[in-house]
């Protein structure tokens, strides 16, 4: 029996930074495309408009609209996925990143995922799989000018069982 | 009583070998971690978590298991709560090899639900594992002792 959740997941990383800077990578393509699986990122962040993360082939994967936001330091909006047909049935999450000056050219980040609507707790195992490689990479673009090579990784095995249970 | 657990996973583009000098070496820790990380580092021994400015045992335990580079298990308690079974938690720390990443996870388990040491590593642990991915990445840890807003991060 599915078990269902409004958890949220949240994420801490401290970059070697400021908080101008970090902004700039989490809302412009040139760096989105370096640490988020390639991924370009559309919006105007004003709220009520749209945010787009478009694959290198400019299939839409998520959609959503600002919430909040508040450059360089806050934003949130709700996440809609699109490119995968077993998810995109599924109610909105809300998707928020804050930056916060922690000391002399540091930045607290932290990347909150909540869910609103109850959703199957096994989903939440994909946000857990790819949002600290993610991050990791945000972290590593912004100290070192590099990406790592990183493959996006695939669903982790309690998605392929939701997956699964949903084609029966 | 349920005991509590998290997860922080990070990667780092290095090798297991390096990451795992940089968890045992003391020379390596008290650059990232502001403390000596202490010990034989075999199974049964104790390990000492001693703050590099003053030598102070801030966190203390035994190696659990070890099997360099893939996994190290150890115990982990305030000096003080060494012999309360309730107060002594559990650290794995997991490196695998990925491409040219090593990816670290460190399972802290074994928690006491609503206490002061879990509010201390989930502030701690983001911060001590930023640093480490900085130094071996950069050359140059965050400088983790003199944070704003991370009075906990001292003792961890």
């Amino acid at each position: 029996m599915a078990r269902l959740t409004t958890e949220s997941t949240v994420y801490v990383t401290y970059i070697a930074t400021t908080p101008e800077k970090c902004w700039e990578a989490v809302t412009t393509s040139a760096f989105t495309k370096l640490y988020f699986f390639g991924r370009s990122i559309e919006s105007d962040w004003r709220i009520g408009g749209d945010i787009v993360y478009r694959t290198p082939d400019g299939t839409v994967d998520v959609q959503g609209k600002i919430l909040e936001c508040d450059p360089p330091h806050y934003v949130r909006f709700t996440w809609h996925v699109e490119m995968i047909p077993e998810l995109s049935h599924l109610p909105d999450s809300i998707v928020s990143y804050r930056i916060e000056r922690a000391g002399e050219n540091v930045v607290r980040f932290t990347m909150t995922e909540e869910h609103p609507a109850p959703l199957d707790e096994r989903l939440l195992e994909g946000g857990r799989w790819g949002w600290p490689l993610i991050l990791s990479g945000l972290k590593s673009v912004l100290e070192t000018g590099k990406m790592f090579k990183a493959d996006p990784p695939g669903a982790p095995p309690a998605m392929q069982e939701y997956f699964k249970e949903l084609r029966k | 009583m349920n005991k509590a657990k998290q997860v922080y996973v990070t990667y780092i583009r290095s090798t297991r070998e390096k990451v795992w000098d940089a968890i045992t070496n003391p020379e390596v820790t008290r650059q990232y971690w502001g403390h000596n990380n202490v010990s034989e580092w075999k199974p049964g021994a104790t390990w000492e978590h001693r703050r590099v400015s003053n030598s102070s045992v801030d966190i203390a335990g035994k190696v659990i298991e070890t099997s360099p580079p893939k996994r190290l298990v150890i115990s982990w308690a305030n000096p003080a709560n060494l012999h309360d079974a309730d107060k002594v938690s559990r650290v794995t720390f997991d490196l695998e090899d990925m491409v040219d990443l090593v990816r670290l996870t460190v399972t802290h388990d074994e928690l006491e639900p609503d206490s002061d040491m879990l509010r201390g590593i989930n502030r701690g642990w983001p911060l001590v594992l930023s640093s480490l991915k900085s130094l071996l990445e950069t050359g140059k840890p965050i400088d983790i002792m003199n944070l704003k807003s991370s009075p906990d991060a001292a003792k961890l």
